[in-house]
């Protein structure tokens, strides 16, 4: 695993560096705190920066109205305070009214009174795939990017998405399309001139419906892949809590984004309790192991994973939720200093 | 679609993996190598193209994920019904691309 040096070492040089920063992505296994941090990310860009954020959760277990504190999930973009807006899209909804486009376009198309029985089946099947959620959320995603109405976009992810795979897909469609228009090129070349005079046939129309299609499908998939490989615009950030499983799972993912391109931007190591406590006389020998343990693997983190630690966060003695508790958390995440 | 190359009756249950086989084999076949002059006159090419682009995943050759598939279907609405007996009937043709 080849970690990139880098010259920044804290999540506030990181900002200070990238000034062209647009996009933030929070991953991370599920329950270590990327809902928390995305949060408490867009409160410091909101409030302390002057940036109008949106915050938007692609996670399926909407947790943003949870952390806020007020039920956004479905609502669109919802204002919560200056410069801070969240979205929390609900994907099943928009997979329903998606499908039924789909359904009204066949219907346009052959002025049919209803969807063939195989095609129906067709729908239903992909509408019950585990990938449908997810390129639902990513393509919310590159509607709400490119439409380009806010400074920053934090985007909370769903633990480990495979929404790298996205960067795979987009390569591969744009090697067939090329591969399309350039044989239907040499077709025209080879089709008899006097078809040339009666114009294009109705299956001509429907390829170029079709290419007109696959073009956008891959411009969208593209714009996806190129922003998860902007490191200027771009930043990548994940979550990581010091125990073993977590650290191996992290070095796995890092591996993983690396074969596509995508290289991290930093990480941030929460849930940390405070070692200060082992200095109380009371404390129970569950939390003074726990903290014990901790320790150990935050010095293996050190060592995998060196500068690339952006932040420690600690435990807090109770769930940061709402805007002054977030803020708190913000204040831990912005003025964390390096150790010698 | 599940029916297509699985659970088809008679004939057709025979040789499901051959049938896809050759359909791998004559998209990538024809994407690598170029395809002859007449393979391109048929234009029966990219109907096949358009439906694996779309239908592949049914297949085991995924090419596009399931919600983008979902904007390329009311294209190929017409040719579902027929493609899968088309793709038996032609099967020997796949020769002629290469
Ligand atoms: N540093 C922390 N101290 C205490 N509780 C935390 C901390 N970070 C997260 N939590 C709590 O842990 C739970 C999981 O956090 P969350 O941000 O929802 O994780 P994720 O979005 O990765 O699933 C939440 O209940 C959250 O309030
Ligand atoms: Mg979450």
């Amino acid at each position: 695993m080849k970690l990139m040096s880098n010259t920044y070492s804290t999540y506030t040089e990181f900002f200070d560096q990238k000034k062209d920063i647009r996009t933030l992505i929070f991953a991370g296994k599920g329950g270590l705190g990327k809902t928390t941090l995305s949060a408490a990310t867009s409160i410091h860009f909101s409030n302390e920066r002057i940036t109008k954020t949106l915050v938007f959760s692609t996670d399926p277990q909407a947790s943003l109205s949870d952390v806020f504190e007020k039920d956004v999930f479905g609502k669109g973009e919802i204002k919560l305070a200056d410069n801070l807006y969240v979205t929390e899209i609900d994907a099943d909804r928009e997979i329903e009214l998606y499908t039924q486009s789909v359904r009204q376009k066949i219907f346009d198309l052959y002025q049919l009174e209803e969807i063939p029985e195989e095609i129906e089946e067709y729908i239903e099947s992909a509408k019950a795939e585990p990938a449908m959620h997810e390129s639902a959320t990513y393509d919310a995603m590159v509607s709400l990017v490119s439409r380009g109405d806010y400074k920053l976009y934090i985007f909370d992810m769903p633990p480990f998405g495979h929404g790298v795979r996205f960067v795979s897909t987009a390569d591969v469609l744009d090697n067939w399309i090329h591969k399309i228009t350039d044989m239907r090129e040499k077709s025209e070349e080879y089709e008899e001139v006097a078809a040339k005079f009666t114009g294009k046939t109705k299956q001509d129309l429907a390829e170029d419906a079709i290419m007109g299609e696959l073009t956008e499908i891959r411009d969208r998939l593209t714009f996806f892949s190129s922003m998860l490989k902007n490191e200027d615009q771009t930043g990548f950030f994940m979550i990581l809590v010091p125990e073993k499983m977590a650290i191996l799972d992290t070095e796995r993912a890092i591996t993983m984004f690396e074969q596509f391109g995508i290289s991290i931007s930093g990480i941030i190591v929460n849930q940390v309790y405070p070692p200060e406590l082992l200095e109380d006389e009371d404390l129970s020998d569950f939390l003074k192991h726990k903290i014990e343990m901790q320790q150990t693997h935050l010095e293996t983190i050190y060592k995998r994973f060196g500068d690339r630690v952006l932040a420690v966060i600690p435990m807090y003695d109770r769930e940061p939720k709402g805007i002054e508790l977030l803020s708190k958390v913000a204040k831990d995440l912005f003025m964390w200093e390096k150790p010698d | 679609m599940s029916e297509i190359g699985e659970n088809t009756p008679n004939k057709e249950e025979e040789e499901p993996k051959g049938i896809r086989a050759s359909v791998k084999r004559l998209v990538y076949g024809a994407a690598m190598h170029g395809m002859s002059r007449q393979a391109l006159k048929s234009r029966m090419y990219f109907e096949h193209m358009f439906m694996l682009i779309t239908l592949g995943d049914l297949m085991g050759i995924p090419i596009l994920p399931p919600y983008y598939s979902l904007r390329i279907l009311p294209y190929v609405v017409p040719q579902i019904k027929t493609w899968k007996r088309r793709m038996l009937k032609e099967r020997d043709l796949t020769d002629a691309f290469y």
